[in-house]
């Protein structure tokens, strides 16, 4: 694929994977971020992609990497920071207990991340279990049974269970 | 009555089944009124799912993300960061001087920082590389992120041993430069990976981002690309010292 495809490609990608980015982090900043980072370092791998292999579930792999990668600075941040920072998240941690009924992005947000990941690419962006199993890369059992958990998780904290 | 198991249930829901087990899946919903049940459960879970997220899919998208995905959002990016790591180490050559000097950060941001000769000035060169200097390359040696004062000139971060092998800590220029950056260990001087400004970043969205509680993406990127393991905790940031940052 020539660089000018592969943007055009990302261009018509570029609503789903927000839509991704945002499942996945809870600031609609810090998900645009994402994104952005994600599609500079598709077009520097470009050479990477196997001409049969589908392009949407590569650049969501992509933004995985880059989300992981972003969760382990936030990690070792807060180590630095931690005298400043630890107090707010404790702040948070109480208001939220108090609410009974979360919204879905909240719920979302207090899954782990590989069932989140899993939540986002199978049930917002519709990935078969193959695809969303290559993405993380893992195996299809580990898939499932990932997305079974999730589910349960998300519907009790939804009410729904 | 025939049964299904729960990840058949979810696999149907998902769209994942054979013609024969769906065909079969759904007859006996038309009789068992909890296996039914259970389907819509699973279908307003995704229905839910995606009256929360699909609203973004008819969000304008932000004129940053376009260029990013035509490559055209490099220029803006980096008129306030220098990729160091890129540019060859020890042979510059006038034309890469020159697009360096070209970029808005070694006028505005590198320039008041940088001198040839050995002063009080934080970064200088030798040999063609960008080492830390006078009170930056002193902090580096000496100062231990776990016990530094709130008022000191320059923060020091994390410390890290790289693959190259060596150490390297990310720090701070507290003063009005508003600087971050990450610098190696080399030898007895501390040569610098990345820089970046503190201060006008923002976000891909535009939003403002405050520099206090965290370094410029350029910086923790070239410590993700760099690191090997886990950061140095206070104990093994106080013996690294004692070593004179050899290994």
């Amino acid at each position: 694929m020539s660089p000018s495809d592969l943007s055009a490609e990302l261009v018509t990608l570029l609503p789903r994977l927000r839509r991704f980015a945002r499942a996945l982090t809870r600031n609609p900043h810090d998900a645009d971020d994402l994104v952005q980072l994600a599609l500079e370092r598709a077009l520097a791998r470009a050479h990477q992609l196997r001409p049969d292999a589908a392009l949407a579930g590569w650049v969501f792999g992509i933004l995985r990497h880059a989300w992981i990668d972003e969760l382990r600075a936030r990690a070792r941040r807060e180590r630095v920071f931690a005298p400043e920072e630890s107090g707010q998240n404790v702040g948070d941690a109480g208001q939220g207990a108090q609410v009974e009924r979360l919204s879905v992005h909240d719920a979302m947000a207090r899954l782990p991340q590989d069932q989140c990941l899993a939540v986002a690419l199978v049930l917002i962006e519709g990935l078969s279990y193959k695809e969303a199993a290559q993405v993380m890369g893992v195996p299809l059992g580990t898939l499932t049974s990932r997305l079974a958990r999730a589910r349960e998780a998300l519907q009790a904290m939804l009410g729904e269970s | 009555m025939m049964t299904f198991s729960d990840e058949t249930v979810l696999a149907y829901v998902d769209g994942e089944l054979d013609d024969a087990t769906r065909a079969a899946l759904e007859l006996a919903m038309a009789t068992d009124s909890d296996l039914a049940e259970h389907v819509a459960r699973e279908r307003r879970l995704r229905a839910r799912l995606h009256s929360e997220f699909d609203p973004v899919l008819a969000e304008p998208i932000p004129e940053q993300l376009l260029a990013a995905a035509k490559g055209t959002s490099a220029k803006a990016r980096s008129d306030y960061i220098i990729w160091l790591k890129r540019i060859p180490a020890r042979h510059w050559s006038w034309p890469q001087w020159s697009a360096v000097a070209a970029s808005l950060i070694l006028g505005v941001l590198i320039a008041p920082l940088l001198r040839h000769e050995p002063t009080g000035e934080p970064l200088g060169i030798r040999d063609g590389e960008i080492l830390a200097s006078g009170a930056l390359a002193h902090a580096l040696s000496e100062q231990l992120a776990s016990n530094q004062a709130a008022e000191a000139p320059v923060h020091v971060g994390v410390s890290f041993l790289s693959r190259n092998g060596d150490y390297c800590r990310t720090f701070t220029l507290r003063d009005k430069s508003a600087v971050a950056g990450l610098a190696c260990r080399e030898g007895e001087s501390w040569r610098l990976a990345a820089l970046a400004a503190t201060g006008p970043a923002t976000s891909a969205s535009g939003e403002y981002k405050p520099a206090a509680s965290s370094l410029p993406p350029v910086v923790e990127g070239s410590v993700d690309e760099l690191i090997v393991g886990d950061p140095l905790d206070a104990k093994a940031e106080a013996a690294a010292r004692g070593n004179g940052w050899r290994r």
